[in-house]
């Protein structure tokens, strides 16, 4: 009993005081940080192959072949792209999401900036202000889109109904009723529904920056705007650069608030490059086609994602 | 050619490569009950306006069936608005999903569904004999590919006290009539509410029936040339640009499906084009409009000839179901009339069936306004007619490009440019 009793103390002396557990040679093989970052890196990878890999890849392949529902595909090459060159929807539907993706993104940007300055400031209830803001962003896009459809609508809905009683109008604008309005509604449900992810975002970034930079540039001779200009702008950039990049993604792809309110109509008018490439695919069956449709965003976003990143970076 | 079949063998194989190891340990028990009775049918249904066509089938039919066979039913029901022919296109694409459906736009993938000759001829023969016109959607190449189980009328929905009020006492004959009692209802706050968006249903059911009654059809006879191009069709649109300014309401012409049912439901409109479900609703929850809501046929047009448009309800069986004959067999006994007479009946006749022995049943005396959605079975037509209902007619309708012909000349795009546009684009598809 002794014995075993030295033995063990010997060996509890020989380990080092750091590693009470001895994994053996594997255990020691998975704690290489080169081995265990792939470990869990595997998973995630695997995912994403599986669920956005390979339906990406499928839709590559499906752009170069006429490939209609139930039927075989055969491989024609360009001529899906060449089709859609002459094809004078695609071409709006294009000049709809830039417009739609642009002009939301440019609202979202300054408008999440506004509400994080405001809320990077001490007043009653703020927590629960802030909570609230992030309401639309949690609320599913189908079922808030559907609430919006109420809102616009042109004799009971909210906006038409206010405007009627305060007096502004004798009768509201129909929202959804002629192409401009329609453009109008949809961008501006999308900055709605944005809006949040700027501001909290942003937020996060304001409170990073250190107050000694701010009490510096007051010494300084700085007022608020120089403030803002010289020492909060500039040290937000990464942040907005990055959510900016993430919404643009987002908003050029968006399809559900489209599809619910408005269809793509009137007369195309809110047609974008998602709610056409589900026609094509989904409603005409024409699998290749609508592929094509998809994969052409992707040129268009990629160059509007460098043209960002170089524009900031040089600035 | 060859490469499209290569490259889809190989990914099958590649899928059927992932399989093997599952596919070896399960074949004795494959193979076991492949000779079975299967245990269970999948049947896959857009949900139903009138629940109680739904509850009776999930209630009554579904037991009987499997009292009967030891097959049990499973009724899928997919959500309404549009969502159900992606479903069925993605059951085609992965050969999975249910055996039989409601198949939604079937000309999609005709390919992939049985032949039901068989049964639609027995049934036929059995009840009167099936309509003509929707046999053209129904058969393919000579063999019935899905057997019809009814048609969702559209017909005009008007609001009785309103055009009592404008001294219109019976639904206008004419589309000229209609164009003055909608200009009298819009003096009077009560605009017309006509779909013109990207729907399925409320903007083709009375656009299309106008475009015929003027004497036009989008194609000819045989699918092989564009019909459109052609002066009654600027007259057509000219009368819907005036009908839309002088009589509407400005939204009109961006709603999808659900939209005019909330206008009229609201009181913002006093007439439009839909299925019987806006009484359904106000008699349900608005029972005083409940009682003024009538229901008139579309006008006739110059031609002297009115028009309704189809919306078919047929179901098929898909060639990937483990045992087609079993969803046939299940198939037969749904449209046995012992089956089929009472679950037509529990929806209070909303799909009205495409078969002549149910041209004067007593079910359509239950509720007078009803009986007008019969009606539209002798005059309907599908939205392909004279053309056949194919792939290409699918794409002029999924891509809207008759609707957006009025809306573009409604929204400043002039008649003839409009008119260019739209027969440029179908003889694109057409090839």
């Amino acid at each position: 009993m002794s014995k075993i009793l030295e033995a063990s103390r010997a060996g509890a002396l020989a380990a080092p005081a750091h590693r009470p557990i001895r994994f053996g040679r594997l255990g020691a093989f998975m704690e290489r940080e080169s081995v265990f970052s792939w470990l869990m890196l595997t998973p995630p990878l695997l995912f994403l192959l599986a669920f956005l890999g390979y339906p990406f890849i499928y839709g590559v392949y499906l752009s170069f072949f006429h490939k209609e529902v139930a039927r075989t595909a055969d491989f024609v090459g360009f001529d899906n792209f060449v089709k859609l060159y002459n094809d004078p929807i695609f071409w709006q539907a294009v000049r709809n999401t830039i417009i739609f993706t642009g002009v939301a993104t440019i609202v979202k940007a300054s408008g999440g900036l506004g509400m994080a300055l405001v809320m990077n400031q001490s007043f009653k209830l703020k927590s629960f202000a802030r909570a609230m803001l992030l309401l639309p962003f949690i609320v599913p896009t189908v079922l808030s889109t559907v609430a919006w459809q109420w809102i616009l609508d042109p004799g009971m809905g909210l906006f038409n109904r206010l405007l009627v009683v305060s007096g502004l109008a004798e009768r509201g604008p129909s929202w959804l009723g002629t192409p401009t309005m329609a453009m109008i509604s949809i961008i501006m449900v999308n900055t709605w529904r944005g809006l949040p992810f700027f501001g909290i975002s942003i937020l996060a970034g304001l409170q990073t920056i250190p107050v000694e930079l701010h009490e510096s540039a007051t010494i300084d001779g700085a007022g608020t705007w120089g403030r803002f200009r010289y020492v909060t702008l500039p040290s937000l950039m990464p942040v907005i650069l990055i959510v900016t990049v993430f919404s643009i993604v987002i908003t050029f792809f968006d399809f559900q608030l489209v599809y619910v309110l408005t269809g793509g109509g009137p007369a195309n008018a809110t047609h974008l490059m998602a709610t056409y490439a589900y026609s094509l695919s989904m409603g005409a069956g024409q699998m290749g086609l609508g592929s094509a449709v998809a994969l052409s965003m992707v040129p268009v976003l990629g160059l509007l994602l460098v043209a960002l990143t170089f524009f900031v970076r040089k600035d | 050619m060859a490469q499209p079949t290569q490259s889809k063998a190989t990914r099958r194989d590649f899928l059927k490569l992932a399989a093997g190891a599952a596919g070896v340990a399960a074949g004795p028990w494959v193979s076991r009950n492949a000779q079975a009775k299967p245990v269970s049918i999948v049947f896959a249904r857009e949900s139903s306006y009138v629940k109680n066509f739904d509850v009776h089938f999930q209630n009554v039919m579904a037991p009987a069936y499997e009292k009967a066979t030891g097959i049990k039913i499973e009724y899928q029901i997919q959500a309404a608005g549009g969502s159900a022919v992606p479903q069925l296109v993605s059951m085609v694409e992965n050969k999975s999903g249910a055996d039989l459906a409601w198949v939604q736009q079937e000309w999609l993938y005709r390919d992939a569904l049985v032949d039901v000759s068989d049964i639609a001829e027995a049934v036929g023969k059995e009840q009167g004999g099936w309509y003509d016109e929707i046999k053209r959607l129904s058969i393919d190449k000579g063999k019935w590919k899905s057997v019809p189980n009814g048609n969702i009328g559209q017909l005009m929905n008007y609001r009785r006290d309103w055009f009592d009020e404008v001294g219109v006492k019976s639904f206008p004959e004419t589309w000229d009539e209609f164009l003055e009692a909608g200009i009298k209802l819009k003096a009077k706050g009560h605009p017309f509410g006509m779909s013109m968006g990207h729907g399925f249903a409320d903007n083709y059911s009375w656009l299309y029936p106008l475009l015929w009654s003027y004497g036009v059809t989008v194609m000819d006879k045989d699918g092989r040339k564009v019909a459109l191009d052609t002066s009654e069709t600027a007259k057509a649109v000219e009368f819907v640009k005036k009908l839309y300014k002088e009589a509407c309401i400005e939204d009109c012409i961006g709603w999808l499906d659900p939209h005019n049912n909330k206008a009229f439901l609201t009181g913002q409109i006093s007439c439009t084009n839909n299925a019987y479900s806006i009484m359904v609703s106000a008699k349900r929850d608005l029972p005083e409009m409940g009682k003024v809501i009538e229901h008139g046929l579309n006008p006739k047009g110059p031609t002297g000839q009115r028009y309704h448009s189809l919306v078919p309800v047929t179901h098929g069986v898909f060639a990937h179901s483990k045992d087609p004959q079993a969803a046939k067999d299940f198939l037969r006994w749904m449209m046995d009339p012992k089956q089929y007479r009472p679950w037509i009946a529990s929806g209070d006749m909303y799909f009205a069936p495409y078969l002549h022995a149910f041209d004067k049943v007593p079910e359509w005396d239950i509720e007078p306004r009803v009986k007008p959605f019969q009606k539209v079975l002798e005059t309907g037509k599908l939205t392909s007619w004279p053309a056949p209902a194919n792939r290409q007619h699918g794409e002029v309708i999924n891509r809207w490009i008759v609707i957006d012909m009025f809306t573009k000349a409604i929204t400043g795009t002039p008649t003839k440019t409009a008119i260019a546009e739209a027969v440029s684009q179908i003889k694109t598809i057409y090839g």
